[in-house]
């Protein structure tokens, strides 16, 4: 379903490379994890394959089922099925997280050319799904992600991530700053939208998540392409080697 | 005097013509009334019409829009479907309805007023007492030219009084009607408020222009607020093309009393509103909060003089300003701390969205103290809409032009949030929401 080929990206501006040649294949159903050293380009790629301002696809491609991501608007790849968790989510002040919530739902079903979700139909969702990870009513109410803990940041969007059932679920470290209580909750999330119909891609720097979150693939990007790939054991031996030991002394975290 | 001249230039014949036709016609225009009514227009001559060399009218050219052949204002009314949109405050609220600067006494609802409290049209106490009307002279500033004018050509406006003590527990509503009309008109309403020894008052001030026309409209209030007394007023002003507005309100303000005002201006070819409060006693406090919002070729300019004459009052303007299209806004904000003013506490902010980069925004705080106990701060911003933010709300599916409209609208959330009373929030919601791309989608947002 997502398919991304030989892709090659700078900062604008910058004119600095940060991805360069990087390839991926996510099936439908299929959790993959990316982990990979500070600065080695992961959010890039998330934002990349999101759509932000500010980057530059110089090379390669990016699809999902098919469709060329890197055509389309924002606005369009979340229609298309794409969703990004952020490693650091904005705040709106001013705008409701339940209205937000109802906004979003509806434009990417009007987008697809489904029916609104009716008030009354979208509170019982929105309460049940919350309840589920643990958001409470006072947080939908409050603006959109302001003055937020880190840890209610990140369930936020893994609420969001719950409400608008994407084909293709990009998580950007959303294990940073979870209390291990809440690690636990939003992994479940996140295990209960598991079906065959619907891929993951799991960014972390932490082998805990991936205890939850079981992956189909576990690959290691440094220096702007995929380095290695392997299964979950891949994870743990880069746990106790670390990115030196795995992919040889040229990744090794240089001390001075 | 050639100085001044040479910053002003010299009015059409239109407003003395005016004159002519209102002399032993309009209420308050012949006897003693009338000689004032001509010394004033005289001031209005001498003092000419501003250029934009007059210092307090930099940004905005009075000339251009206010200097032109107007007409007074056609008499007659509009239906009352016309106006009934425009109520706000409640069922119970009281009303005092002006079409074209004239009060129209069959449309208004003043029943039950308590003991005390007095809402007349104005061209009544001009014709019975003239002299009532400016018992309270505020010359300490040099004269002002519209002011000046409107003196001389006013014909009626709102008289609300409230003797000591004397509070009404529902809001009262003055709403301003100018209608469509084929040729250009002009009208120089004044309204005198006064409030006594710990009265209370909501006051929800109302000015909607109806269709098509070329008008001007030449506001004049004197406000005071005595010791102890609580004046809130939320005002909106929703205009169209070729609709100029200038309006001049003078606060006075006794001690331990409060003012609130906040004004939503959307809409007009000019708008400008001048405010200067004066507080007068200890421990009082004065608020004004504002909401611009200038599109397509629309001049909206907020002109503020904030004067701390006595120890321990607090004061607070904040106005936030969203211009679009090649729209403008001015923002000139002063606090004067008079020697005497020990222990102020005085705040401006103004905060501005510039959505085009044709859109311009003038920002000019400026401070005076000459007490050395005190507090001030002023500070201006002026930006685009987050980028971040944006693209935040886009990645959730939303188009971008909803994502904009979303952010602006959430952008003037802190002025809503200070309008007191509910009814008018939601006209104003309504009107912001109007103004912005898929405003219609956002309607149930917050
Ligand atoms: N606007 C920018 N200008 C210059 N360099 C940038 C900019 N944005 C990102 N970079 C650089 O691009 C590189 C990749 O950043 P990216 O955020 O993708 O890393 P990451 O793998 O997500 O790191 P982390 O694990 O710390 O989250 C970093 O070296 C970063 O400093
Ligand atoms: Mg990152």
């Amino acid at each position: 379903m997502l398919e991304i080929n030989n892709l090659h990206a700078t900062i604008e501006g910058a004119d600095k490379q940060i991805l360069q040649g990087l390839s991926l294949t996510v099936r439908p159903g299929e959790v993959h994890a990316i982990m990979g050293p500070n600065g080695s380009g992961k959010s890039t790629l998330a934002y990349v394959l999101s759509g932000r301002d500010g980057y530059e696809v110089t090379e390669g491609s990016a699809t999902l089922d098919g469709e060329d991501l890197l055509e389309l608007e924002p606005e369009e790849r979340a229609a298309a099925g794409l969703f990004l968790a952020m490693q650091y989510p904005v705040e709106i002040p001013g705008v409701s997280n339940m209205y937000f919530l109802r906004q979003a739902m509806n434009s990417i079903r009007k987008a697809r050319g489904e029916d609104e979700i009716s008030a009354g139909a979208f509170m019982k969702l929105v309460k049940e799904r919350a309840g589920l990870l643990g958001v409470g009513q006072e947080l939908l109410k409050r603006d959109v992600n302001r003055g937020f803990s880190g840890g209610e940041k990140k369930r936020n969007e893994i609420l969001q991530l719950a409400m608008l059932e994407p084909k293709i679920a990009i998580l950007d470290e959303t294990d940073s700053g979870l209390d291990i209580d809440a690690l636990r909750t939003v992994a479940d999330g996140v295990n209960r939208m598991r079906s065959p119909e619907r891929g993951f891609l799991i960014i972390t720097h932490y082998q805990r998540l991936l205890d939850y979150i079981v992956p189909d693939h576990v690959h290691v990007l440094a220096k702007g392409r995929i380095q290695k790939s392997g299964d979950r054991s891949l994870a743990l031996d880069l746990e106790e080697q670390g990115y030196g030991g795995v992919l040889g002394a040229e990744f090794a975290e240089v001390v001075a | 005097m050639s100085a001044l001249r040479n910053r002003t230039i010299e009015p059409v014949p239109a407003f003395a013509e005016a004159l002519e036709r209102l002399r032993g016609e309009a209420a308050g225009s012949s006897g003693r009334a009338l000689e004032q009514r001509n010394a004033a227009f005289e001031r209005f001559q001498a003092l000419g019409v501003p250029t934009s060399r007059v210092e307090n009218w930099k940004y905005t050219n009075a000339a251009s829009f206010a200097n032109r052949p107007f007409a007074l204002a056609p008499r007659g009314t509009v239906d009352s479907s016309l106006i009934i949109p425009h109520f706000a405050g409640g069922h119970k609220a009281r009303r005092l309805i002006l079409v074209n600067g004239r009060t129209i006494p069959q449309f208004s609802h003043l029943g039950g007023l308590p003991a005390g409290m007095t809402v007349r049209p104005l061209a009544q106490v001009l014709a019975e007492t003239p002299e009532l009307v400016d018992r309270t002279s505020v010359n300490d500033e040099p004269e002002h030219s519209f002011e000046a004018l409107n003196r001389a050509l006013v014909e009626d406006g709102a008289w609300i009084s409230l003797e000591d003590g004397v509070a009404l527990d529902e809001p009262l509503q003055v709403i301003s009607i100018l209608t469509e009309a084929e040729s250009a008109f002009m009208t120089h309403p004044r309204h005198v408020i006064r409030l006594g020894k710990d009265a209370k008052l909501r006051l929800i001030l109302t000015t909607v222009a109806l269709g098509q026309a070329d008008s001007l409209m030449n506001q004049v209030e004197t406000v005071e607020i005595a010791d102890g007394a609580d004046l809130t007023i939320d005002r909106t002003l929703e205009q169209g093309q070729g609709r100029s507005a200038i309006t001049r309100s003078r606060f006075v303000l006794g001690s331990r009393s409060r003012l609130q005002q906040t004004t939503a201006s959307i809409g007009g070819s000019l708008i400008r509103h001048e405010m200067e409060a004066r507080l007068r006693g200890t421990h009082s406090e004065a608020i004004l909060n504002g909401l611009m919002m200038p599109r397509g070729t629309e001049h909206v300019d907020t002109l503020i003089r904030m004067h701390h004459e006595m120890p321990d009052c607090q004061s607070d303007q904040f106005y936030k300003t969203v211009a679009d299209d090649r729209g403008r806004a001015v923002f000139a904000g002063k606090i004067f701390v008079h020697k005497d003013a020990q222990r102020t506490n005085s705040y401006q902010k103004n905060d501005s969205l510039l959505l085009s980069d044709d859109a311009e925004i003038d920002a000019k705080p400026e401070l005076e103290i000459y007490a050395d106990d005190v507090k001030c701060s002023h500070g201006a911003t002026c930006g685009d809409l987050d980028p971040a933010s944006l693209f935040y709300l886009r990645s959730r599916g939303l188009d971008e032009a909803l994502a904009r409209s979303m952010l602006t609208f959430a952008f003037t959330g802190e002025v809503l949030e200070r309008i007191a009373d509910e009814s008018v929030e939601h006209i104003v919601r309504r009107m912001i929401l109007s103004r912005l791309p898929g405003g219609e989608r956002l309607a149930e947002l917050g």
